[in-house]
C-alpha cells in the first residue's frame, strides 16, 4: 500500500514535470496531456524499477525505451510526430544532479586546500561524469527507438489514420 | 562494463535496422517518383522548389527537428512535385540539390543559413502536417508557400507562461530528487526569476551565451540561499535541480539520433553547441558560488 501510494506521488510529480516542460519546449497544446502522461509513466517505471534494485542506468534505458515505444502509439493518437511528445517526457529523467556534483567538484578541484582535505575528488568527478554521460544517452537512445526502428511502419500508419479521416470528411 | 555492451549491442542492431529500412525506402522512393512524373505535376521549376525545401528544412532544424526527420520531411515535398533531391544538413545550415531526371537543365544547388536556434516543437508538428498535405496533392505551391510564412510567424508561448512552467517542473524535480516543500518554493521562485531575466536580456539581442551565463547567475544565488541559512531539507537538490530549465536537452538528445543515423557533421555541431551552453551554466553557477563562499557548499 505504502509503495503504491509513492508510486502515485512519483507519476503525479513527473506528469507536472514533464507537462511543464511540453510548454517550455512548445509543444502544441493538445499534445501537452500526452506528454505529461507519458512522463508520469516512463518516471514511475523508473521509480519501480529502482525500488526492486536495478541498477540506474539499465532502470532508465527500460523507463525511457518504454517511453519511445509508447510514444509511437500515442502520438498516432493526437496526430503529433512522436519526437514532439517524447522529448519532454524522458527530460523527467535528466541528471541534473549528478552533473551538478560533476561541476561543484570541478571547482573545488582548483582550490589546494579543498583538494588537500578530501583527496577523494577525482573519483568523484570520473563517477558523475560517467553517470552523467551514460545517464544522456540512454534518453537518447529510448527517443531515438520511434525515430529508427519503426520508422517506416510509423508513417505508413500516419498515412492510413489521414486517408480514413478524409473518407469521412467525404 | 555491462552497460557498455548493452549500448553497443543497441548501436549495431540500429545500424542494421537503419540500413534495411533505407534499402526499403529506396525502393518505394523509385515507385513515387515514376507515379509523380507520370500525373505532370511538375510544371513548377527547380529553383523554386529548392528555395521551399531550404525554408522549411532551415526553420525545422532551428526549431529543434533531427536532420534525419528534416530529410524525410523535405523529401516528401520534392518528390511530389516531380523532383530528385539530395541535401547536406550542418547545424548552422542546409546545403540542398534539386534536380530533374529527365530534363538535365532543370537542377539547381542552393545553401541557406539556419536562423537562430529556438526550440518550439509545434513547428515540426505544423511542418510535417504541411508535408503530407503536399504530397496527398491537397495543396498548390502557391497556398503551401503563404502557409510557411503563417507557420514561420507563429508565436511561441508567452514569457509568463513559460516562467511559471519552468518554475513548476524544476520545483517537482527537486521534490522528485529528495527536496521538502521549502527546497521546492525556493527552487520555483530561483528558475522562475532567471527564465524572466533571460527571456529580457534575449529580447535586447544579447548573445545567447551570456544570457545564459546571468540567468544561471541569478537563479544559483537565489537557490544558494537555501544552503547559506539552511532552511531546507536537502539544500543541494535545491542548487542543482534549479538550473535545469537551461539544459540544453534538445540539442544534446538530437546530437545523438543524429550520429545514430549517420548524419556527422549536424552531430558534431549540436553537440558542439549543447556544450558551450552548458560550460555556460557552469560559468553562471560557479560565479555565484564564489560569490556566496565555495567552503559553504
Amino acid at each position: 500500500m505504502e509503495l503504491l501510494s509513492s508510486v502515485l506521488i512519483d507519476f503525479a510529480l513527473a506528469f507536472c514535470v514533464a507537462f511543464c516542460w511540453g510548454i517550455l519546449f512548445g509543444t502544441p497544446w493538445k499534445a501537452l496531456l500526452a506528454t505529461g502522461l507519458l512522463g508520469g509513466i516512463g518516471h514511475s517505471i523508473r521509480f519501480m524499477l529502482l525500488q526492486s534494485d536495478l541498477g540506474l542506468v539499465v532502470a532508465t534505458l527500460i523507463a525511457s525505451v518504454s517511453i519511445g515505444l509508447l510514444g509511437i502509439y500515442v502520438a498516432n493518437k493526437v496526430h503529433n510526430p512522436p519526437v514532439v511528445i517524447t522529448m519532454p517526457a524522458c527530460i523527467t529523467m535528466i541528471p541534473g544532479l549528478y552533473a551538478y556534483r560533476t561541476m561543484l567538484a570541478g571547482i573545488k578541484l582548483s582550490d589546494q586546500a579543498i583538494l588537500d582535505k578530501n583527496p577523494n575528488i577525482i573519483p568523484t568527478i570520473a563517477h558523475n561524469a560517467v553517470l552523467t554521460f551514460s545517464l544522456l544517452f540512454t534518453l537518447a537512445v529510448g527517443i531515438s527507438i520511434s525515430a529508427l526502428l519503426l520508422r517506416n511502419k510509423n508513417m505508413k500508419e500516419i498515412r492510413f489514420y489521414k486517408s480514413k479521416i478524409l473518407l469521412k470528411d467525404k | 562494463m555491462s552497460c557498455t555492451y548493452i549500448f553497443l549491442i543497441i548501436h549495431i542492431s540500429f545500424q542494421i535496422t537503419n540500413f534495411a529500412a533505407r534499402n526499403k525506402r529506396l525502393n518505394i522512393s523509385k515507385e513515387n517518383i515514376m507515379e509523380n512524373t507520370s500525373n505532370g505535376s511538375a510544371n513548377i521549376n527547380a529553383a523554386e522548389v529548392a528555395e521551399f525545401i531550404l525554408d522549411a528544412g532551415v526553420f525545422l532544424m532551428a526549431s529543434g527537428a533531427h536532420s534525419g526527420r528534416v530529410w524525410r520531411n523535405c523529401r516528401r515535398i520534392a518528390e511530389h512535385w516531380g523532383y530528385r533531391m539530395n541535401f547536406n544538413p550542418t547545424f548552422t545550415g542546409i546545403l540542398v540539390s534539386v534536380w530533374d531526371d529527365k530534363d538535365s537543365e532543370n537542377a539547381v544547388t542552393r545553401y541557406k543559413t539556419a536562423p537562430a536556434n529556438v526550440v518550439h516543437l509545434a513547428t515540426l508538428t505544423q511542418i510535417s502536417h504541411l508535408s503530407w498535405k503536399i504530397a496527398d496533392n491537397e495543396i498548390e505551391y502557391d497556398d503551401a508557400r503563404r502557409e510557411l510564412e503563417t507557420i514561420k510567424q507563429k508565436a511561441a508561448y508567452p514569457f509568463w507562461l513559460v516562467a511559471l512552467a519552468v518554475g513548476i517542473s524544476c520545483g517537482c524535480l527537486c521534490t522528485l530528487a529528495g527536496g521538502n516543500l521549502i527546497d521546492a518554493a525556493l527552487t520555483f521562485c530561483g528558475a522562475s526569476a532567471g527564465s524572466v531575466a533571460r527571456y529580457f536580456i534575449l529580447k535586447k539581442q544579447f548573445n545567447l551565451f551570456i544570457s545564459i551565463i546571468i540567468a544561471s547567475f541569478i537563479t544559483t544565488l537565489i537557490a544558494g540561499t537555501d544552503t547559506i541559512f539552511g532552511w531546507g531539507q536537502a539544500p543541494e537538490m535545491t542548487l542543482a535541480t534549479s538550473v535545469l530549465y537551461l539544459i540544453p536537452g534538445v540539442p544534446l538528445i538530437n546530437s545523438v539520433i543524429d550520429l545514430l543515423e549517420g548524419y556527422f557533421s549536424a552531430s558534431i555541431a549540436r553537440s558542439l553547441f549543447a556544450a558551450s551552453i552548458l560550460s555556460s551554466i557552469a560559468v553562471g553557477m560557479i560565479l555565484s558560488i564564489m560569490l556566496l563562499g565555495i567552503n559553504n557548499f
